[in-house]
């Protein structure tokens, strides 16, 4: 196998486009235990971590944040400017397994990965974020909630990266929280909801919510959180909104938890999700 | 000579570091996957991917041919015979048959990891698949595949049951008036419990280190509970004479059971000796989960009777025990349910039954409890259902019904020391029991409470005390520190003997050449059993010396005073200022008079049960099991509502150690221990699929990390001296399980109302059934 | 092959090794560094957690090749002059060693930690633990450990 660690964004997508076989090498949290188990067999692997743009966090002129690929979950987990509706990626990213994992594992990694259990990819459609990708035929912009496209399947093309991740800003008195049930602490979820939510006078004037570990992809619907703003969040409200989230989940029965038990979740996690963003009555 | 007696007290009762805790912590402790040895070669192995099928050959040209291979092994270069500890029906490798998914089929030395592994893929097998019964209810069923078509040809310790199919064992004990006896009960409380498969989840995967040395022995260092089990086991298994094997215990990074009996050390040797060089073998955690051994999975029939005012009279319990593959230690944990399935209460009338069925699993063994979690899950759980109808609480219920010392245990063995009542009342005290609980909102808090009784003594042990030259001591017990701690408690009783400081005794590493034999750590066992032994080998040593002293300070043995540091002087009136030390007795003895001071101690329990009090059949012998230790545990759990987790919030453990040598030591076995069992309630399950284990991996298999733990475990310990022991000490290795999943059980239903018999409580089981109950 | 130098307790150590090669297997296997453990080689149990610039990582996780000429921290480089440090001397002190497996990984995520936070509560010190797992503790010793060294560390 091959190693290569290449300075600059360019450079690393050249050497993608080079060799089909060859991979991205972020923290190798996923990657190096893959190798480990001997479930992968890359031609050569291409390290991002001398690549100093990915590193880089600064806000962008809507005011909102641009997040380079190669932070790490630690980073975001302490980052002060995640804040309001973004703090959902801050919660996210504090309760992914635990500290040394954070310290390796990146924001691209997670992203590119798209393991519907991981926790960043729902906590990106609730925030309703911008994956930018870098190719061999320039960048484009992919909405996180387009780009988790099945199970570890992304949109990335052949020879495409994750670059960053924009945050937008959200609406005013937004406040992010990400609820996870885990079998352990530091598990992969059971069930987790992301939510974004913003009160006015006692009712929703915003919400956006994305289910993790409900379905190959994060689940968000519309419909749902439609039957959430302008309602106080009442009991009934929550009761329509996860019934229309419950019918779109369609979890795996695995170790951490039947389909059935993640469906009965739902509800009620996500009661307990929308309260902890404030939304108590 | 009474001071003899305070001098000897100096060593005991004080919990000095770890006699290994500095080269542990400074990470140059060296466990058997830290060796290596000149020219060493790497082992791998190539295991079943079928749950039951026959062997029909091998091909091992293409792994041979591949550079840097230098030996392959198959069952067909098997020399020896059958091992296992109480029915010999395992070989080295699979022969003949496979009989679950990963068990060891042929292995490979290589120059490297890698290339052994690669190797390994390339030995090619051919199998006939054969249907197989990967649960006790298939393996039972009319016309069930047989695992062991040669069953009644294997060599057993036990009465075995008999053209049964895959029946490996079934046990019976009556007492009293066995199940007639409900005719006295007037509320009967009955149901079926079932406990999960609990990996042990050392931390420390198996390895072993095996080199043959020009004289034609082998030396095999490996993470093994016994050196003298696995010098058997490879005697037997290879056939080769046991004076030709060395066996030796380095560090070893935990057993809490797996590691009791052979693991890989007998594939080792066979290819250290086709390769003619050192081979090391290190299991990958996946291996490891899906080859060693687990705590057996089972269903529980219990059935209870009282009278109204909370009497216990008699008690019924039919056991199904899943055995995996192979026999190993089942027959025996399965007799060890039955042995526990009275409780620790007089109950008059008790009738217990079980079986353990052989299934294509991986062999379900020894683990930390032996059969006693299993059975006090189901009966500690009925209790309080019983305690509950009659509307006594559940405490009191326990105490009213405790046994005592003098009392006889089913099987007849008569009871010598006993602190259940107040084990009972201390964590009732300590927990502050009848007072109310505040829980967060959307979450309800409880108390749940268990006791529980454990063996301390069991089968035999021997020690050799050594004095050196400089008058310091050497101890030598051949018993094996899994991390429990027995080092430095027996050489805290060695020294206490001898009126030393630890300091004066070093410990010598475990060597079948050197040390005498100890069965194994397992079983509670060490600190009683061994300690009679280090005992009395350190006794024959003191003797000596006083013989030396009396004759170097020309006075009476009578007269002399041990003192403390390894002195010994004349006490008499006028007070007279002569003494010797140990070296000056050490110099007499080498170079003069005597020759070489060394005590050697043997002890084995021997308390049979009484056929008279107890009618049993199917069990293997009992005598050499003997010295009960109790305890009582309660639990504060917060089950949250909207998920179905339980979370431990605070524990109160109280146990009868009859005396703490190292009190540390103890408090540490009562945290770990309280804690492997709370994983063991709550969250670990292996779980397998058409036979396939599904979660052999410490990703998917989840056992409890620091913010899954409670902060406050109270380890309250109680001293009740055991007076058939010089120190008066018993075991407390296996109780601090033991009760902790009842307890949680127990707990839970304080807190909901909601009665589970099914362990682990995970989430999903917990909000189904609160949701069922409404 | 791939040819890399890391600096390792203080020592700069050149090495030539495959590119898949973990930094586990490297100290483990070329390095004869053996104080740092495999237990899962899969980033869970923390066995093997080394310190990467101070930060304490997962060994397992991490390609050798992919941390060349950076500095690495491991149980045996804590001590000094054969004396064990602080953090180590509490865990003997504390009792908090049973097998002994483990706790390569919990010391040197406990000193990293310490380092970080001078005074934290017994909960902050179970969150830095959290993916250090032990079997044989229960783990109240092991954070009267690290309570002990910020104790005795603030007097
Ligand atoms: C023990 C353990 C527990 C974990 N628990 C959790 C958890 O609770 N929740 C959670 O969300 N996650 C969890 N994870 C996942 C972890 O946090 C990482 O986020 C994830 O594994 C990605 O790791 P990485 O960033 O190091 O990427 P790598 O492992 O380096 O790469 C992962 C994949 O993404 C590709 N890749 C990496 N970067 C890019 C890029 N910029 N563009 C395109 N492709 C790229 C790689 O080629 C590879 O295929 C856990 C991991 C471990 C080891
Ligand atoms: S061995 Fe690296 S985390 Fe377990
Ligand atoms: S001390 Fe044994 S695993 Fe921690």
């Amino acid at each position: 196998m091959e190693f290569h660690q290449p300075t600059t964004l360019d450079d690393a997508l050249t050497l993608l486009a080079a060799d089909p076989e060859a991979l991205p090498l972020a923290g190798g949290a996923t990657l190096v235990a893959m190798l480990n188990a001997e479930l992968i067999e890359p031609s050569a692997l291409v390290s991002l971590g001398g690549i100093c743009e990915l590193h880089t966090i600064e806000a962008t002129p809507e005011g909102g944040l641009r997040l380079g690929a190669m932070l790490s979950h630690a980073t975001l987990a302490s980052e002060a400017r995640l804040t309001g509706g973004n703090a959902v990626m801050r919660q996210a990213a504090a309760q992914i397994a635990h500290p040394a994992v954070r310290n390796i594992g990146t924001l691209g990694g997670a992203v590119a990965h798209g393991d519907p259990s991981s926790d960043l990819p729902a906590a990106l459609v609730a925030a309703d974020a911008v994956i930018e990708v870098a190719g061999p035929s320039g960048r484009r912009s992919i909405a996180a909630e387009g780009f988790f496209e099945d199970y570890l399947t992304t949109a990335l093309e052949e020879g495409e990266m994750v670059a960053a991740v924009i945050l937008p800003p959200q609406p005013e008195s937004a406040v992010g929280h990400y609820e996870k049930f885990a079998r352990v602490h530091g598990d992969y979820a059971t069930l987790s909801v992301a939510v974004v939510l913003a009160m006015a006078s006692g009712k929703c004037s915003h919400v956006r919510i994305a289910l993790g570990a409900a379905g190959a992809t994060p689940v968000r619907v519309v419909a749902a959180e439609a039957r959430l703003i302008g309602s106080s969040l009442d009991a009934g409200a929550i009761s329509e909104a996860a019934a229309l989230l419950t019918a779109a989940s369609d979890p795996v029965d695995d170790v951490r938890g039947s389909a059935d038990y993640r469906l009965m979740l739902v509800p009620r996690l996500l009661t307990r999700a929308l309260a902890a963003a404030g939304g108590a009555p | 000579m009474s001071d003899i007696e305070s001098a000897t007290e100096s060593a005991i009762g004080k919990s000095p570091p770890r006699l290994e805790a500095a080269e542990k912590a400074a990470g140059t402790a060296i466990y058997s996957g830290d060796m290596e040895l000149p020219g060493m070669l790497h082992a791998a192995l190539l295991t079943s991917p079928y749950s039951h099928a026959r062997i029909l050959s091998y091909d091992v040209s293409a792994a041979l041919a591949l550079p840097g291979v230098k030996a392959v092994v198959t069952a067909e270069d098997i020399s020896g015979g059958y091992i296992g500890l109480v029915c010999k029906d395992e070989k080295a490798l699979a022969h003949g048959k496979v009989r679950y998914i990963g068990e060891p089929v042929a292995a490979v030395a290589a120059r490297d990891e890698a290339t052994a592994r690669l190797a390994a893929r390339l030995i090619e097998v051919e199998y006939e698949e054969l249907p197989a019964a990967t649960t006790v209810e298939q393996a039972m069923a009319e016309g069930a595949p047989v695992l062991h078509e040669d069953f009644a040809d294997y060599t057993k310790i036990y009465q075995a049951p008999e053209n049964e199919g895959n029946l490996l064992a079934r046990a019976e004990a009556v007492m009293g008036r066995g199940v007639d006896g409900f005719d006295e009960a007037d509320v009967i409380v009955e149901g079926t419990y079932e406990v999960g498969a609990q990996y042990h989840a050392y931390m420390e995967p198996v390895s072993v280190l095996a080199a043959f040395g020009p004289d034609g022995r082998v030396t095999v260092w490996s993470s093994t509970q016994s050196i003298f089990r696995t010098q058997a086991n490879i005697h037997e298994g290879l056939g080769i004479p046991m004076g030709k094997i060395r066996c030796v215990a380095p560090r070893i990074g935990g057993g809490f059971g797996a590691k009791a009996e052979a693991s890989g050390q007998l594939v080792t040797v066979m290819l250290a000796k086709k390769a003619g060089m050192p081979v090391r073998l290190v299991l990958t955690r996946d291996e490891d989960m899906t080859s060693m051994r687990a705590r057996h999975p089972g269903t529980l029939r219990v059935k209870t009777g009282a009278k109204a005012d909370g009497t216990l009279v008699a008690r019924e319990m039919e056991v199904w025990l899943d055995a995996g593959a192979y026999a190993d230690d089942s027959p025996a944990v399965m007799n060890l349910v039955l042995f526990y399935a009275r409780g620790s209460y007089s109950i008059p009338h008790v009738r217990a039954l079980g079986h353990a069925v052989y299934t294509n699993k991986l062999r379900l063994g020894a683990f930390r409890g032996f059969g006693n979690p299993q059975a006090s899950f189901a009966a500690e759980s009925q209790l309080d259902e019983i305690a509950e109808k009659l509307g006594i609480d559940p405490i009191e219920l326990r105490i009213k019904n405790a046994i005592k010392a003098g009392e006889q245990w089913l099987g007849g063995q008569r009871i010598t020391s006993c602190a259940l009542v107040e084990s009972l009342e201390k964590v009732r005290d300590a927990s502050d029991w009848t007072r109310r609980r505040e829980a967060a909102p959307g979450r309800k808090r409880g108390l749940g409470v268990a006791a529980m009784t454990h063996t301390s003594a069991f089968l035999s042990s021997g020690a050799i005390v050594r004095l050196q030259g400089d008058g310091s001591i050497i101890l030598n017990v051949g018993a094996v520190d899994i991390g429990q701690g027995s080092d430095t408690a027996l050489s805290q009783m060695c020294a206490a003997a001898l009126g030393l400081d630890i300091e004066q005794v070093s410990f010598a590493t475990p060597d079948t050449d050197s040390a005498p034999y100890n069965y194994g750590t397992n079983a509670s066992r060490v600190t009683y059993t061994v300690g009679q032994a280090v005992h009395r080998a350190a006794m024959q040593v003191r003797a000596q010396l006083l013989e030396h002293a009396a004759a170097m300070l020309e006075c009476s043995e009578g007269q002399l005073e041990l003192r403390p540091g390894g002195r010994i002087g004349v006490d008499v009136e006028p007070p007279r200022n002569a003494e010797v030390s140990f070296a000056d007795i050490a110099g007499r003895s080498l170079w003069a008079v005597g020759g070489p001071i060394t005590g050697s101690g043997s002890y084995i329990p021997n308390d049979p049960p009484d056929p008279e009090h107890t009618k049993m059949t199917g069990f293997l012998g009992l005598d050499a099991l003997s010295v009960l230790t109790f305890g009582a545990q309660v639990v504060e759990v917060e089950v949250d509502e909207v998920t179905g987790a339980v979370e431990v919030i605070e524990a109160w453990c109280a146990h009868d150690v009859g005396r703490a040598i190292n009190p540390g030591a103890v408090e540490s076995q009562i945290h770990g221990g309280f804690v492997q069992g709370q994983g063991y309630a709550l969250c670990e399950e292996m779980l397998w699929e058409d036979g396939r284990l599904v979660n052999p991996s410490f990703m998917d298999y989840k056992f409890p990390g620091t913010l899954d733990t409670p902060d406050k475990i109270h380890a309250i310990i109680l001293e009740t001296p055991e007076k058939s022991h010089p120190f008066h000490v018993k075991g407390v290795g296996e109780p601090p399980l033991v009760g902790a999943a009842p307890a949680i059980n127990n707990a839970l239903s304080a807190a909901t109302g909601l009665r589970l018999k099914q362990i682990p409580l995970t989430p999903e089981r917990v909000l189904r059934g609160l949701l069922e109950k409404g | 092959m791939i040819n890399i130098t890391l600096k390792v307790n203080g020592e700069e150590r050149a090495l030539s090794l495959p590119a898949t090669r973990t930094l586990l297997a490297a100290l483990r296997n070329d390095m004869k560094l053996t104080g740092s453990k495999n237990a899962c080689n899969q980033g869970v149990c923390g066995a093997c957690t080394v310190l990467l610039d101070g930060v304490p990582v997962n060994a397992c996780l991490v390609l050798a090749a992919n941390v060349a000429g950076r500095e690495i921290v491991t149980i045996e480089g804590l001590g000094e002059g054969g004396k064990l440090s602080p953090m180590q001397q509490a865990f003997v002190d504390a009792g908090a060693i049973q097998c002994g497996f483990c706790m390569s990984g919990m010391i040197v995520s406990a000193t990293a930690f310490l380092a970080e936070n001078p005074k934290p509560s017994r909960k902050e010190i179970r969150q830095a633990l959290s993916g250090n797992l032990c079997r044989c503790s229960g783990y109240v010793r092991v954070i009267d450990a690290v309570e002990l060294a910020a104790g005795r560390s603030g007097a």
